[in-house]
């Protein structure tokens, strides 16, 4: 009923008020535009993890205990050249007072502000082991002999040949990583510009790749609009109607961009914030925009072909079209609001901003759309009109003979989804940005040095409860630590037993024997007190807390992968469990732990949104066809399109992270337009009493070419396989498959289903409600 | 410890002087006692209100020039001891009692701006002020508490590598104690605030609480005097190494 008094109404503004509706719609379009000013970007990935996840409630007690433990890695130098020279020295100097200066970050660790520790005689020192900028030679040759002594301390701050200096850089954590990144990057190359220079660590990736990601993909997404439109053109043979597709598009965007801004900006809602995640966003609703206004278009210029009369051919279409538009508008808004269910935040603002452009997506195209073409004059004699083009003339040719196998094709859809079934059991989560970058890409350059000239660039922290000041506990971190080095992926790692332990030989007259955990409470104690007076105990901040009951143990290691890394925590556990006897309450975490978590729930909550998707997807459909049955079969070509997703992802080995976790919402978006068209058309056939014989021909002729038209045209986002990042050209290829699993999947298995089907009379007198 | 900072209860004399250096000369001529001897609480408490307590006997003499301390509590430090002497000609020396090791160490007194024994106070903040490696400079009077003061402007020379720029010190008019001090940071950033509460004892003004606030770390500093004796006789020959491994009973 809503429906039809919907679809009189649309088609008396359509008919009779054009201009009123072009205005209308540019007005709230305009209105919902504004928003904008209140659209905020947002690249702390970290951000996105619920509050309540294990690993990140431990990083924020880490954080907030010992300071920010995200580090940056700089190198510089020239190879092989010593940079034991004044120059050199000169300038490290200079650049780390430089970054020191900087508001961004929050401590720098590089050679000029290393402590040293030594014994002469009794006297007991521990000063800065650089202490000038410009150094005598020998000066500089004296700190050389220190380093060599201390092959420990050396490493952390040069590379094995003398040739690049090692600069550890940790960000405010008040400020963006985005900022912090941009302004070491221009310290460096301002003071640093005649060596080499290499930039890696966790927060340098996210500060860097979420920018160049977004603009990467912004630059493919336009090309991929442009072919869009050369797809469109093609097949259309109409300028106009490929500008009016995209003028809904357009408008589409804006709504859903400026409502995500004024939701953000009246309610101040965290969760309605652009991030990385959200980069798929535009790209969903420009599909399913798109795919609403091409079935429109193709719809109305084969009525105009047969009726010769554009207000007819505009009343016939939204006739034709009013109820599969809005069923795959309002299942399609369902399913992304589901989203507000998923344990991240941000899906929330992603699921009902989708949720608000789908919405207006559909209102467009059934009324601005209709106004538009009412507006312009269609010559009945144009090649756009008077016959169909080559793509439609290829459908119809071949899509009537698909259908004459609907056995086989079944059997066939059926094994591919096996097959489907069997790949994801292969998918596999890769968080570690390292993976984004394709060989002999710059960064990836940058990260491929640092692990082979340097310590690595990536971190692992493990936060120790226990009582610090306990010989066994410090001895026990110390046995953690050996045994965490053994692993080939582990440069070096740090904590405060290694501080007990220098200090400890210091005492002991710098005997190298003594360079042990003191086996007695008291000697630990006066070894902390001695500290205290003679060194700046601010350096121990970093390395155990204010009431020595937690530490923190860092290992910095080379490239690792997230599955290697999720093994190596775990092994850590077991020996912890294993070994450690009198406390056992040690954590790992840092940003790559944290971020298997973010990743895990990413998954989580896409499993989630696919399932609740498919179930609010039935039921609607079954409401508004009546029928359970045709719900049923409305998501079984997404169902089988999204099995095979995921297996393609897994037989090809393409990594689910927090990118392509998500474009399988893609599959619900679309698959639901191309099935609901088919079905609604076939129902529409069955209940006009067609024969079964001409039945499903006939759809395929109505319904076949837009959706093979929009499925190609969407397919021009496969563009984004021309990034220089892997998880966008992953986009890309993902983006065609879905096109093709989802259309194929509708004219294969659906049509064979739907043609087994109303060869049972019985059977589809019952779906049709006439038993 | 006590002595040193009593440098900074400038007791003036009751013509008030023009200028800043005028003020500073009046301190160095001030009446101070011959030896100091307390018991002194010290409450550090770091940014996130977690907090550490130690008890310490402290005996000085010449302006604090010669300082030894000893640990009282926590029980884990009692028995550590600490002796400080200062030289006009060379480095300070400090030896500190590690009775866990039964070891004496001479220990580095390089970095001034470090802190001292993990509070807000650093070896500056705790060395005597040479009239002639500063510059005074009195600013506009003011008041703390309901309490007159004079304001001096104290700039460190280039020379004396200070870790501060400049300090802002509040005089009460009416005492001639200094009750409040502002130290900014070499980059001109306020970096501690510093409060001084007094007592009359033996006709000496003598320090009997400090506040110190680290701005920058949100770190505070709360010493609290106990059990203070003036003039009560201590020899030279206390401040001696030996003297460290005897933790004395008064």
């Amino acid at each position: 009923m809503i429906n039809t008094k919907f679809k009189k109404w649309a088609v008396h503004q359509s008919i009779h008020h054009p201009k009123r509706t072009l205005t209308s719609a540019l007005i709230i379009t305009l209105i919902m535009g504004f928003g904008l000013q209140h659209f905020v970007i947002e690249d702390d990935m970290m951000k996105m993890i619920p509050k309540s996840v294990k690993t990140r409630v431990v990083w924020e007690e880490v954080k907030d205990e010992f300071g920010n433990t995200d580090l940056i890695f700089v190198a510089f130098g020239a190879e092989g050249k010593s940079l034991f020279q004044k120059k050199a020295m000169s300038d490290l100097w200079d650049f780390t007072k430089a970054l020191e200066a900087l508001p961004e970050v929050e401590e720098i660790r590089s050679l000029t502000n290393l402590n040293k520790m030594e014994n002469e005689d009794g006297f007991l020192l521990i000063d800065d082991l650089v202490n000038t900028k410009d150094l005598s030679l020998e000066e500089i040759a004296d700190i050389k002999d220190y380093l060599i002594r201390n092959p420990e301390l050396k490493k952390r701050v040069i590379s094995q040949n003398d040739d690049f200096f090692n600069i550890v850089v940790i960000p405010n954590g008040n400020t963006s990583e985005q900022a912090s990144v941009v302004k070491i990057v221009a310290t460096a190359e301002k003071l640093l510009s005649g060596y080499d220079l290499h930039f890696g660590g966790p927060p340098y990736l996210v500060g860097i790749v979420s920018s160049l990601v977004r603009a990467d993909a912004m630059f493919l997404v336009r090309i991929g609009l442009v072919m869009m439109v050369i797809i469109l053109l093609a097949s259309l043979r109409s300028v106009a109607g490929v500008f009016m597709v995209l003028f809904v598009i357009i408008l589409s965007l804006i709504g859903m961009m400026g409502s995500m801004g004024w939701i953000r900006g009246l309610t101040g809602s965290e969760r309605f914030v652009f991030s990385i995640m959200n980069t798929s966003m535009p790209i969903i609703l420009m599909t399913i925009a798109n795919s609403d206004s091409v079935h429109f278009l193709t719809k109305f210029f084969k009525k105009l072909r047969i009726t010769g009369d554009k207000a007819k051919a505009i009343e016939q279409s939204i006739d034709s079209l009013m109820l599969p538009i809005f069923l795959t508008s309002i299942t399609t808004a369902a399913a992304f609001l589901s989203l507000v269910f998923a344990p991240i935040e941000y899906m929330t603002g992603y699921g009902v901003s989708i949720a608000i452009g789908i919405s207006w997506a559909w209102i467009l195209s059934t009324t601005l759309l209709p106004s538009l073409i009412m507006l312009k004059d269609w010559p009945l004699n144009s090649r756009a009109i008077r016959k169909p083009g080559l793509l439609e003339r290829i459908v119809d040719k071949f899509g009537g003979k698909i259908i004459k196998f609907p056995r086989s094709i079944l059997i066939s859809g059926l094994l591919l989804v096996a097959v489907g079934i069997h790949g994801i059991k292969l998918v596999t989560t890769e968080v570690n940005m390292f993976s984004f970058f394709e060989k002999g890409n710059k960064i990836r350059d940058s990260l491929e040095f640092l692990d082979k000239k340097m310590l690595g660039a990536m971190d692992l922290e493990f936060l120790i409860n226990g009582d610090m000041k306990d010989p066994e506990l410090l001895q026990q971190i110390s046995q953690l630590q050996d045994y965490v080095e053994k692993n080939p992926s582990v440069s070096i790692t740090f904590s405060i037993a290694d501080v007990i332990k220098r200090m400890h030989r210091t005492v002991m007259d710098d005997d190298p024997d003594y360079e042990t955990v003191p086996d007695d409470r008291a000697k630990v104690n006066n070894l902390y007190t001695m500290y205290s007076m003679s060194g700046d105990p601010d350096d121990l901040t970093a390395l155990v807390d204010y009431e020595y009951s937690k530490a923190l143990v860092t290992a910095i290691l080379k490239n690792v992968s997230t599955k290697s890394s999720v093994l190596f925590v775990n092994d850590i556990e077991q020996f912890v469990d294993k070994n450690f006897t009198k406390y056992k309450d040690i954590t790992a975490t840092g940003q790559l732990v944290v971020l298997r978590d973010m990743v895990e729930l990413v998954i989580k909550s896409s499993v989630i949104s696919i399932c609740v998707s498919i179930v609010v997807i039935t039921f609607i459909a079954a409401i508004f066809f009546r029928h359970l049955g045709w719900g049923i079969l409305a998501v079984i070509p997404l169902s089988a399109a999204v099995i095979l997703n995921f297996g393609f992802m897994g037989i090809l080995k393409i990594d689910l992270n927090h990118v392509t976790a998500l474009l399988s919402s893609v599959i619900i978006g679309v698959g639901v337009d191309f099935a609901i068209h088919y079905i609604s058309q076939y129902r529409r056939l069955a209940r006009a009493k067609v024969p079964i014989e001409t039945r499903s021909n006939r759809v395929i002729d109505e319904v076949g070419y837009p959706i093979i038209l929009d499925a190609l045209s969407n397919m021009a986002f496969g563009a984004l396989l021309f990034s220089e990042f892997i998880p966008l050209q992953h986009m890309g290829g993902l983006m065609v498959f879905a096109m093709f699993s989802t259309s194929f999947g509708t004219l294969t298995i659906l049509a064979s289903l739907l043609e087994l089907t109303g060869r049972r009379k019985k059977v589809m007198k019952k779906l049709l409600g006439e038993q | 410890m006590i002595r040193t900072i009593f440098l900074l209860t400038i007791i003036f004399s009751t013509t008030y002087p023009q200028d800043g250096i005028a003020i500073a000369k009046m301190v160095d001529e001030r009446k101070a006692p011959q030896d100091i001897v307390s018991k002194t609480t010290m409450l550090l408490t770091n940014s996130k209100g977690k907090t550490r307590t130690s008890t310490i006997l402290s005996k000085s003499i010449n302006n604090g020039s010669k300082q030894i301390l000893w640990f009282l509590n926590p029980a884990d430090d009692k028995g550590v001891a600490f002796l400080k002497i200062e030289h006009d000609d060379k480095a300070d020396e400090m030896r500190m009692w590690l009775p866990a090791f039964k070891k004496v160490r001479r220990i580095s007194s390089s970095k001034k701006g470090d802190s001292f024994m993990g509070s807000d106070l650093s070896y500056e903040d705790m060395t005597n002020r040479a009239l002639d490696e500063n510059n005074y400079k009195r600013l506009e009077d003011d008041m703390v508490d309901g309490k007159e003061c004079f304001v001096l402007e104290v700039v460190p020379n280039a020379e004396i590598k200070s870790t501060y720029s400049k300090h802002i010190t509040w005089v009460e008019k009416e005492t001639l104690i200094a009750i409040k001090e502002e130290s900014y940071d070499l980059g001109g950033n306020l970096r501690k605030k510093k409060m001084f509460l007094f007592e009359s004892l033996s006709g000496y003004n003598v320090i009997s609480n400090i506040f110190v606030e680290d701005i920058q770390k949100n770190h505070t500093t709360k010493l609290t005097m106990g059990d203070i004796k003036v003039d009560s006789g201590l020899d030279e020959s206390l401040f001696q190494e030996k003297n460290l491994k005897r933790l004395p009973r008064n």
